[in-house]
């Protein structure tokens, strides 16, 4: 388990050096950046490429000798894609697979003239109760 | 007669029963004891109409007067004639289909879920930051960098709590102990294999047969009991105004809630009356009810019936 956790560090961190930079990196342009802070095998670094690869995260270019890695996708497109996602799955009235469950849902201008009604209710009948000192004994 | 017996039965526990539970509002004050009452009807629905189906196939042996078969393979189509042995035959292949259906479709949506889950949980280590420690101590939170306030759970046994930035922004600590507690109380309760039951069951049957009543009712009653949870750390008006706070902002298109104004229901049942005992044990009754009395007075003479049937 602390393995795996720290692996998903490491991926992050790739991940972030990879989405910095403007050009594809080797192994070693990775390597040479985040072991700066820390000391971190060149293999350990090639490993987590290729993990990355087969998660389909990153590409590799193949140009002279060098292999030479690109994310697949931009950041934004990622985070664009995970919202995608959870809306598309909060809008599943449940014909498909619910694989997370949501807090709140989207809702439209009645209910939420609705909503806001409900909590101005909520609220009103709150502070009606608290001020008033002690209102169980009359 | 326990062909016929078994089929009234199902066919109340999937037409009007669920309607009816669908459109009652004392669920709302008892949630918990009325998931496992839906639970209860579900599980009843399909024993009975399982045994419906095998019941009137078991008439293929031509029970006699004794309860003895009276027909091998080969006499009894001259026994019954030729339409009834087809029906009975048809009837038997449609039980057995059914509940080839069930299985796959138990074990597709358990597949496609997790898969979906774990893609997406991926990609949520990847982009979101964990959780500044001064907020919370709880683990698996992670924060995306989105504007929107938005909060959801993945469950699992790696499960995570997603946030996003806008939430944090938008909302104070209390209304956030609020959600927190919410999305723990679902991660805690397993309530992700309550709904998973009730859609791999909505999925297995035809489209004119079902209906999103039972499944719809669920989703809504493990929001309540997240709700009470929520309730209980942090008040019932925190919760509501995070509530509001998740609900209302700008939809993107396409992606309004399709399964009614859930929110709307669950945040004046945090102003309305509180929820009651007295409910709740009566619809545990009921629950065992269902299971029990079809089980005791149908089952029970129809499983010595059809012991006779076969041993002879």
């Amino acid at each position: 388990m602390a393995k795996q956790t720290r692996l998903g560090e490491l991926e992050r961190e790739v991940m972030d050096h990879l989405w910095s930079s403007r050009e594809p990196q080797t192994v070693r342009q990775v390597h040479e950046a985040l072991a700066a802070r820390r000391d971190l095998a060149y293999t350990t670094i090639m490993t987590v490429l290729q993990r990355l690869a087969k998660k389909n995260l990153v590409v590799q270019h193949r140009d002279d000798r060098a292999h030479r890695y690109a994310p697949t996708h931009g950041r934004d497109e990622l985070v664009a894609g995970l919202m995608v996602d959870a809306l598309d799955q909060a809008s599943d009235s449940g014909s498909r697979e619910s694989a997370l469950v949501h807090f709140g849902e989207r809702v439209g201008a009645d209910e939420a003239a609705a909503l806001r009604r409900a909590l101005a209710d909520l609220e009103a009948k709150e502070r009606s109760r608290s001020p008033a000192g002690n209102p169980g004994i009359a | 007669m326990s062909a016929l017996a078994f089929s009234v039965v199902a066919l109340l526990l999937v037409g009007p029963v669920p309607a009816l539970l669908a459109r009652a509002s004392w669920p709302l004050r008892a949630p918990r004891a009325a998931v496992v009452l839906w639970q209860s009807v579900a599980l009843a629905a399909v024993l009975s109409a399982f045994s419906a189906g095998i019941a009137i196939a078991s008439r293929l042996f031509v029970p006699g007067p004794d309860g003895r078969p009276t027909a091998t393979v080969t006499s009894e189509i001259r026994a019954l004639g030729w339409p009834l042995w087809v029906l009975y035959v048809v009837v038997f292949a449609l039980t057995l289909l059914i509940g080839a259906r069930l299985v796959v479709s138990v074990v597709q949506v358990a597949i496609a879920t997790r898969k979906r889950r774990a893609h997406h949980r991926m990609l949520v280590d990847l982009l979101g930051r964990p959780h500044n420690p001064s907020l919370t101590r709880s683990s698996g939170l992670r924060i995306l960098d989105v504007a929107e306030p938005l909060a959801y759970c993945l469950p699992g046994v790696r499960s995570r709590v997603v946030v996003s930035e806008g939430t944090l922004t938008a909302l104070n600590d209390t209304e956030m102990a609020a959600i927190l507690s919410h999305e723990h109380a679902h991660l805690r309760a397993r309530h992700d294999l309550v709904l998973e039951m009730f859609t791999a069951v909505h999925a297995a049957f035809p489209r004119f047969v079902r209906s999103a009543n039972a499944l719809d009712a669920v989703r809504l009653l493990i929001e309540l009991l997240a709700d009470d949870a929520a309730v209980r750390t942090a008040g019932p008006t925190p919760l509501a105004r995070a509530l509001v706070a998740c609900a209302s902002c700008r939809a993107p298109s396409g992606a309004l809630a399709a399964g009614g104004p859930h929110t709307v229901t669950r945040v004046r049942r945090l102003g309305g009356k509180p929820n009651s005992v007295p409910l709740a044990v009566t619809a545990y009754g009921t629950a065992a009810a269902v299971l029990v009395v079809p089980t005791v007075a149908l089952a029970v003479p129809w499983l010595t019936e059809l012991q006779r049937l076969i041993t002879a």
